[in-house]
């Protein structure tokens, strides 16, 4: 049973961090970043890179500090990624006529060409992380739970908080979430669209950056590994009603659990199947999504 | 304001205006519908489609030519001190009364006394004070303007621009609020009212220039000064 929790817990964290980059990054950019598992898998990688050097030069293969190495340049080098989705799809045509219907495209884009490139450095092989928590378990009674699922559970959490208060806190945040609302307003009090846009495409690049070096703990980098964070953190963000913090986090931790049992009871085969009925039962009976919170504003 | 046009794609709706305004002056702007008033502002912050000619603040430009890039360059003119108060309200529905107010405190320094300008705000329109925790698209309609008014004083600015604040708000609360437009003591900052009743601004305001297509048409004060105040309404 509490391995059924943990598990569930665990898919929730990940997906919530990409599902929560990919809303926020709708609500305040205006864009559907498609290419959101491009900057996920990019992470992955500059992580890979950074632990593959440090073994080779230092002869460093676990401990503390490599472990929050891995964690930190994770989420820089995709919040670079998330820059350059920006600089290839958001400044150049944020002020163009029909922005989201060519940012989708451009995005897409861009997602396809990443894999691509990938592919040509990288190879097809799947390449492992370290395993940043180690690799002991966690007792409790008879039950055992692994680090790594604990520590992904609390890193994901403990981040997810940071962000939802600096959102509220905070007068970048402020920002943000006045351009959600009402993005010609925004420019009328001094908030720059351009530059609190490129901020909020680096902040969900960094979430996703860290769901990615979580998700190495399971699953190692390949350069298709986005695709599927990318598919469930899409639909969990529109489950969640785009730009909704709390709504985005209940439709992860759902999904998560969902995908946990099914897996568990049935098989994996049958996981999308009950994710995206469960989807489409959530649309059908909230259709602005469980958070709802752009019931009159951005249309 | 040297020379100014403005205008969107094919059509030019301000014609080389001339005009200054000093520090600490309260102007307003009258005309009618439909000749320029609002165009006027939104050249100011660089949100027409097109301008030209010289706009100049405090020695800095901040016009010039320019036919591309709508609104582009608004953020940073309202950084360097042009607080504005747009047509209707282009308030953040979705955010409190309370944040709504701190939005406008935009640079570091009003950010930072963000409390202290708050509270001189709800002074000026106290049925504010019991709405700060409400979110903002409950609110009246006069409450509305309240809040988008209140957001560009909470500004650091040199300049206020408000656009039309009688809009669409039945007589006693348009006349409530620029009676409160007029009395803030603004220090050295300037403040321009566009205003389509003239009657609401005699009296109250500095300087009152008259807008007629495109043109502006100085001290019209007097001219308007025989009609009746019943007509206006």
């Amino acid at each position: 049973m509490i391995e059924l929790i943990a598990s569930g817990l665990v898919l929730a964290s990940m997906y919530g961090l990409v599902a929560v980059g990919i809303s926020l990054t709708w609500s305040s950019v205006g864009m559907l970043n498609l290419a959101q598992g491009f900057v996920f898998t990019f992470g992955g990688y500059v992580a890979f890179l950074f632990a593959q050097y440090m073994a080779k030069n230092f002869s460093i293969r676990d401990g503390v500090l490599l472990s929050l190495g891995v964690v930190l340049l994770g989420m820089i080098g995709s919040a670079i990624a998330g820059l350059i989705v920006g600089g290839l799809a958001f400044l150049p045509l944020h002020d163009r006529v029909n922005f989201p219907v060519r940012g989708l495209i451009a995005t897409l884009a861009i997602s396809i060409m990443g894999t691509q490139i990938f592919m040509l450095i990288f190879g097809p092989q799947s390449k492992p992380l370290p395993q940043i928590f180690g690799i002991k378990r966690l007792k409790i009674g008879e039950f055992s739970i692994a680090y790594g699922q604990v520590g992904t559970i609390v890193v994901a959490t403990v981040v997810l908080l940071i962000v939802t208060l600096w959102m509220r806190r905070s007068r970048r945040g402020l920002q943000m979430r006045a351009m959600m609302m009402n993005p010609l307003g925004a420019n009328m009090v001094g908030v720059s669209v351009r530059t609190t846009g490129m901020i909020a495409l680096a902040i969900s690049g960094a979430l996703a950056g860290l769901a990615s070096v979580l998700l190495g703990q399971i699953f190692f980098v390949s350069p298709t590994s986005g695709v599927q964070p990318l598919i469930v953190g899409l639909i969990i963000s529109l489950a969640g009603g785009l730009g909704s913090m709390p709504g985005t986090v209940l439709a992860a931790v759902l999904l998560g659990f969902a995908e946990a049992v099914t897996a568990r009871y049935t098989e994996q085969s049958f996981v999308p199947f009950v994710q995206f009925a469960l989807v489409i039962a959530i649309l059908t009976f909230k259709p602005r999504g469980l958070g709802g919170v752009l019931e009159d504003v951005r249309e | 304001m040297r020379e100014v046009s403005s205008g969107y794609g094919t059509m030019r709706v301000i014609h080389g205006l001339n005009f200054t305004i000093d520090p600490g002056e309260r102007i307003g702007l009258v005309g009618l519908n439909g000749h320029g008033k609002t165009t006027l502002i939104s050249t100011i912050v660089g949100m027409t489609g097109w301008q030209d000619g010289s706009i100049e603040f405090m020695g800095q430009q901040i016009g010039g030519r320019r036919s591309h890039g709508v609104g582009r360059n608004t953020p940073k003119i309202v950084r360097s001190g042009i607080a504005i108060a747009p047509q209707g309200d282009a308030i953040f529905p979705g955010l409190t009364v309370e944040e709504n107010l701190a939005s406008g405190a935009y640079t570091e320094g009003a950010w930072k006394t963000r409390k202290q300008r708050r509270d001189a705000i709800l002074e000026v329109f106290p049925p504010l004070r019991t709405r700060l925790k409400q979110s903002a698209g409950t609110l009246s309609g006069g409450e509305r303007r309240m809040v988008s008014v209140g957001r560009a004083l909470m500004a650091d600015a040199k300049l206020y621009l408000v656009d039309e604040p009688s809009l669409g708000l039945a007589p006693k609360i348009s006349i409530g609020l620029v009676d409160a437009l007029c009395k803030i003591d603004l220090g050295d900052g300037a403040m321009l009212i566009a205003e389509q009743n003239l009657p609401l601004l005699s009296g109250r305001c500095d300087r009152i220039l008259g807008m007629h297509a495109g043109e502006l048409k100085e001290d019209v004060g007097e001219a308007f000064g025989d009609i009746p105040p019943a007509a206006e309404m």
